[in-house]
């Protein structure tokens, strides 16, 4: 340690950790949505990289963050109809389509950010909207990391309590759930399967565009070509991890954000690491954390699995 | 198990209700046709539901049964026919359609979700608000749950219930709308003869409600002990209704003759009755038992767990002797499915041996077994026993690929795997366009002439059957049954699983019943009965009678 | 079982209807697009041919694309077949095409050139096998689903190779983070009379070998059944679990192979940040061939031109090289819709209620009717897109 204070340290990685965490908790909650409906959204990555771009973009031009993270959450919705329109009506592989979204989107993102802005690297005249909150900001270690954000950290935080609320005690959450694990019998209820797949998919969409947005419009302010890097699909193995409850996406999030911060911060300590070193530490995790976690979960029956009324 | 006074006294039901005032007409569908592809599963047929009736809809397996209670209740639209409800005309597009117009279905396989609670079972699909509250729906659901004898709490998850509780809660989620129709379709299928009764006692308790109830059975007797109107389907059609002056009374044993040559049509009564009708006759030549002292066959103590971890099988020893068909009767879901598999090396043994003529068998995979000999026909033909996108021949040589001559090495040889094929087809009569058509698009029957074709190309010592004859249409069901006699005759053993006790009597040269993964009895053909073997399949030990 | 010694018969060639007009709406919504953005479309398409296609150069570059491309399609051809989703082919590449610059710079001089590009082929296959075998023991061992695993994989190796050639693995003498190049003349040789490198020639072997597993041999049968029913594989006492990881291993050695056929036979080194991603463009590649091997040679054809004539569109069309990308998304998803069509008009696909209805695209069967899961599936599942105009 080459007299770095040690507290310091650790409120920085925190505060990192929880800033690299936010969009997996983003996105994590749309996919707890969309796949306990039963739909297994690969396209996910390609959402987020959208909402990336499409909320750069917008904001780089209106300069207004509020427009922005709009823009993002439309285009990560648009995709997650298409996605909901080849998966629900007409029933084709839910792995085919999620692939075919995110070469897509990688594509189109590509095309249009060498296109717009000549693969420059410019950066988003926005205001994020910090906000201190009193007092709780003075807390010593956490303080800054939790209560000197941007409005958006805060509101990205609130949604988890609203999502685990939406899943559980809500009309729509039942319906999500019924659907998910039996969608004849919810059908055979009364329940609108599609509507509520449609509907399912649109929020894992635009929250997977919401995540993009984040990342890119009040975070970094920036755009870079292919900047997701597999954060979309990690936030996809967080839920699974997570089984669909959105506490335990926010668990998953935060140590996958640290490991990130790490990766940062240890050359800071002077360690000599190499970054990319590390930066094998958070996928190597999801995967341990499947293997300790293999047998103890039970996915939702019929994810994956379209529904044609009628044919069982 | 229903010993509350709520219910209704049974005793009187059966010896014959009393007159009623036919109720008013609830539903009418008026000429109902649907067709699927080349079969006309509905050919314009009328039905009547009336208030405070329980109206029996009677027929074999694909005689349209369930596409005209699935037509009624939403899941597929007529392609012609009107439905009235209380006189007025309505299109039912979907189940919600048809849940608002007050009908109600309890299907064959269950809809409930099994990891939501009973009382999100119960609310799901109805509509109250968008925030849940459950306080109000609770306090009803637990004065209904009190009323058909469930002490389970809302709050429990539906998978912790057995089989005849959720069929309550079916029930219970139907009426809790205010359904005022209630469509059962082959309710008794997973019920014990005691939760049976339970039931019926349910539904006669609805009708002097005021209730319309459906019920949909290929059960003769059922139809007859809680009905006051019986329709029966034929291929599609309506051939006949009965109304309760038919049914009831002294009539009702001639009644039974005419129903039976409805249902069946032209065939010899005595023929169909032998295997639909629980009048089964002994088998003419069967009073002796074939079977030789020569054991094929042994399982010692064996233990095996289902699916969902459960014991399915428990400490179960049974021997099969050469030239002999051993039945195994049981309820549905009693371990008959994980036996089979045991047998076959498809499931893994926790507990016990498995012996075949002297070599042991004990978890050696489903490889080694079908090289010693062990041929098993699974009760899953589409889904387990072929591959619905390989052809005809492809499927045919499915467990004997790597042995010569289809295969050398690592190599195919289609030639052979196609001469075998055209030799199994015209050997069993495979109805089939050619070796190379697509299993898939041949029918249920010829599939399982296929399968049977399979496992006796092998000539297996010991072949194992589970319901070889569920869904076929009766002459190819007899058509396997008779394979599977030769078969035993030849000096091979046979063990037959099935439920349907007509053939398990006409067939077995010893029938064993298996009760929640246990056997309880084996006996010869001669010293059974349907009485007997009724008992045991409800869990009663031998020789005693059921506590009433 | 089809006629065989017909390769093309008038029926096998249904299927492809989709495809081609997934390719022509994708080229029509692209092209609009373009034109939207302001770009002369009809230019950007004249030049994307003319330059894959149109001189012998551009043939000669769009030759030399379809090894690689031909390589890594025709294992993942084993690998979906069987059921298996290896969506980590990008990572099994670059470890495979590492390993191969590696050995083969080392190898120079010592051994005589044909042994070392030998040795690099096989150093490249075993790498991309190796890297194969983690989410093929998760899947064997611990029941794990390989969508999440091989997904993972992909980043690991992308840090790994990267971690590896700036550090351990690099050219001290170069300032970029490269691995030690290997000389020209010691690459993959030209077929002779052409200026394309012999890699072509392993691809086609390739696509051969995987033609004749799944038309004569029980290992392609015995897949095929694992892929299209896992349930009658068990039923039949097939090495579920074996067949698996085997069809996971081949296809990963092969995409590995294709790192070592582009290493060895176009970079001549590996350097830091490469990643031309083939693992996307390979499942275009296979579905718009229906999983059908024969067909990988025209449609590797196909993408690669494209991938050749992409990158001249940039300078003389002002079309970014990402609009192949862009492309390649648009074909999948038309596709996707076209083969729901295709149930709807084929003939006998009005299917009866009672017929068991086989799904176009069949579900990803991540969860088959038995409750599975995908952290812990009991039996293999995975894609089966039941390929018509099906050899076997």
């Amino acid at each position: 340690m080459n007299g770095i204070d040690l507290s310091d340290f650790i409120a920085a990685m925190l505060a990192t950790g929880l800033l690299r965490a936010v969009p997996l908790v983003l996105a994590g909650l749309g996919e707890a949505v969309a796949e306990r409906a039963g739909l297994l959204n690969l396209g996910i990555e390609g959402m987020m990289l959208s909402g990336c771009f499409f909320g750069f973009w917008a904001a780089y031009h209106t300069e207004s963050l509020t427009v922005g993270m709009l823009a993002a959450v439309a285009a990560g919705l648009v995709l997650g109809l298409i996605f909901g329109f080849l998966t629900i009506s007409l029933r084709v592989d839910q792995v085919l389509v999620g692939l075919a979204i995110t070469i897509f989107s990688a594509g189109l993102t590509g095309f249009l950010f060498r296109d717009l802005f000549g693969g420059q690297n410019v950066s988003a005249a926005v205001d994020p909207l910090q906000v201190a909150i009193p007092v709780l900001r003075d807390i010593p270690i956490i303080g800054e990391p939790f209560f000197d954000r941007q409005l958006i950290f805060y509101l990205g935080w609130g949604l988890v309590p609203v999502f685990a609320w939406l899943l559980v005690r809500t009309r729509f959450g039942l319906n999500v759930r019924a659907v998910g694990e039996n969608p004849f019998a919810a059908d055979a209820a009364g329940v609108n399967v599609i509507r509520t797949r449609y509907l399912a998919i649109a929020i894992g969409g635009a929250m997977a565009g919401f995540a993009g947005g984040y990342l890119a419009v009040a975070d970094l302010k920036i755009f870079t070509i292919g900047m997701t890097v597999g954060q979309g699909f990690i936030a996809l193995a967080i839920t699974m991890l997570g089984r669909w409850n959105p506490y335990r996406i926010v668990v998953g999030a935060i140590l996958f954000g640290m490991l990130r911060a790490l990766a940062d911060g240890l050359p800071i300590l002077g360690v000599d690491v190499r970054t990319e070193f590390i930066g094998m530490l958070p996928y190597i995790g999801i995967m341990l954390g499947l293997v300790v976690l293999a047998g103890r979960t039970a996915l939702p029956a019929a994810l994956g699995v379209p529904y044609a009324r009628g044919q069982r | 198990m229903v010993t509350g006074n709520a219910t209704v006294d049974l005793a009187g039901g059966h010896s014959g209700p009393p007159p009623r005032e036919a109720g008013n007409a609830i539903v009418e569908m008026r000429g109902i046709s649907k067709r699927f592809g080349p079969v006309l599963a509905n050919d314009n047929i009328s039905l009547t539901l009336r208030e405070g009736e329980i109206h029996a809809v009677l027929g074999e397996n694909g005689a349209g049964k369930t596409t005209l209670m699935n037509i009624l209740s939403g899941m597929y639209r007529p392609d012609s026919g009107t439905i009235l409800i209380r006189g007025q005309e309505v299109g039912i597009g979907s189940p919600a359609d048809a849940l608002r117009q007050g009908i109600g279905t309890v299907y064959q396989h269950f809809t409930l979700v099994p990891n939501l609670s009973v009382i999100e079972n119960v609310i799901l699909g109805t509509d109250a608000g968008f925030v849940l509250d459950l306080t109000e729906s609770e306090r009803r659901l637990k004065a209904m749950l009190g009323d058909f004898d469930l002490n389970a709490s809302p709050r429990t998850e539906v998978r912790h219930l057995s089989l005849g509780q959720r069929q309550r809660i079916e029930i219970i989620k139907v009426l809790f709308r205010g359904s005022r129709v209630l469509l059962l379709d082959e309710p008794t299928s997973v019920l014990t003869p005691v939760e049976v009764e339970g039931l019926f006692s349910i539904l006669l308790r609805l009708k002097t409600e005021g209730v319309a109830v459906v019920l949909i059975t290929h059960k003769l007797e059922e139809a007859l002990e809680v009905s006051d109107r019986v329709s029966i389907l034929r291929q599609g059609r309506k051939v006949g209704e009965l109304g309760s002056d038919e049914i009831a009374g002294a009539g009702r044993s001639a009644t039974k003759g005419r129903i039976v040559e409805l249902m069946f049509g032209g065939s010899p009564v005595g023929e169909t009755e032998r295997r639909r009708d629980g009048e089964t006759e002994r088998r003419k030549d069967g009073e002796t038992d074939r079977r030789t002292d020569k054991t094929l066959l042994s399982l010692r103590g064996v233990t095996v767990h289902g699916d969902r971890g459960e014991a399915a099988v428990r400490g179960l020893s049974l021997e099969l002797f050469a030239g002999e068909v051993l039945g195994i009767a049981g309820v549905d879901g009693n371990g008959q499915k994980e036996l089979g598999e045991v047998i076959a090396g498809q499931r893994h043994l926790t507990d016990g041996q498995v012996v075949l003529d002297d070599v042991e068998m004990t978890n050696r995979g489903t490889a080694a077994a079908t090289r010693a000999g062990i041929g098993y026909v699974t009760d899953d033909r589409i889904g387990e026993g072929c591959v619905p996108g390989m052809s005809v021949a492809e499927n045919a040589v499915l467990k004997m690929v790597t042995r010569q001559p289809f295969s050398k090495g690592i190599w195919l040889n289609r030639k052979a795997i196609e001469a075998e094929a055209r030799e199994l087809v015209t050997a069993f009569n495979v109805k089939t366009p050619s070796t190379a058509t697509r299993v898939t698009l041949l029918s249920g029957g010829n599939i399982q002439k296929l399968l049977l074709a399979r496992e006796l190309a092998m000539n297996p010592k010991v072949l194992v059957c589970n319901k070889p004859t569920n869904g076929l249409d009766v002459k190819t069901a007899q058509f396997v049954l008779r394979t599977l006699r030769e078969q035993a005759d030849a000096g091979k053993a046979v063990l037959l699983i099935s439920s349907e006790l007509d053939e398990l009597l006409a067939l077995s040269d010893r029938i064993g019943v298996i009760y929640n993964g246990q056997l309880l009895a084996v006996f010869p053909r001669a010293e059974a009965d349907l009485e007997r073997i009724g008992h045991l399949m409800l869990g009663g030990t031998d020789r005693e009678k059921v506590p009433a | 079982m089809t006629p065989r010694g017909r390769i093309v018969s008038a029926a096998s060639l249904t299927p492809f209807v989709s495809s081609l007009l997934a390719i022509g709406l994708a080229f029509l919504v692209g092209g609009i697009f373009l034109e939207a953005r302001g770009k002369d479309a009809l230019l950007a398409y004249r030049i994307l041919f003319e330059r894959g296609l149109g001189d012998a150069d551009g043939l000669t570059e769009t030759f030399k694309q379809m090894a690689p491309l031909l390589i890594i399609s025709g294992g993942l051809l084993i690998s979906l077949r069987a059921g298996v989703w290896n969506i980590g082919l990008d990572g099994q590449f670059m470890v495979g095409a590492l390993m191969a610059g590696v050995v083969g710079a080392a190898l120079v001089g010592d051994v005589s050139r044909w042994l070392m590009l030998l040795a690099g082929a096989v150093v490249g296959f075993a790498g991309g096998l190796v890297w194969a075998t983690v989410p093929a023991l998760l899947r064997v061992r611990w029941g794990l689903n390989e969508i999440i695993t091989t997904l993972m994989m992909n980043y690991v190796g992308l840090n790994l190779t990267s971690w590896l050639v700036k550090g351990p693995a690099r050219d001290k003498a170069r300032v970029a983070p490269e691995t030690v190049k290997i000389p020209i003349a010691d690459r993959l040789p030209a077929i002779p009379g052409t200026e394309v490198h012999v890699g072509l020639i392993a691809g086609l072997v390739v696509v051969v070998l995987v033609a004749v597993l799944f038309r004569s041999t029980v290992l392609g049968y015995m897949l095929n059944v694992l892929g299209r029913n896992p349930r009658a594989a068990i039923h039949a006492g097939l090495p579920v679990g074996r067949l698996t990881a085997l069809a996971l291993l081949l296809s990963g050695g092969f995409a590995g192979l294709a790192g070592a056929s582009d290493v060895l036979g176009v970079q001549g080194f590996f350097k830091a940040n490469w990643d031309p991603g083939y693992g996307f463009t390979g499942f275009a590649l296979v579905y718009l061939a229906r999983l059908n091997p024969v067909w990988l040679v025209p449609f590797a054809f196909f993408f690669s031109f494209l991938l050749i004539g992409g990158e001249s569109m940039p300078r003389r069309a002002d079309v970014p090289t990402y609009y192949v990308e862009m492309l390649e998304g648009l074909m999948l998803i038309f596709f996707a819709a076209a083969v729901y069509l295709e149930g709807l008009y084929a003939p006998g696909a009005r299917r009866t209620a009672r017929d068991e209805s086989e799904p176009i695209v069949s579900p990803s069967g991540l969860v088959g009717e038995t409750p599975t899961s995908v952290l812990s599936p009991g039996h293999p599942q995975g894609p089966s897109v039941v390929p018509s105009g099906d050899p076997s």
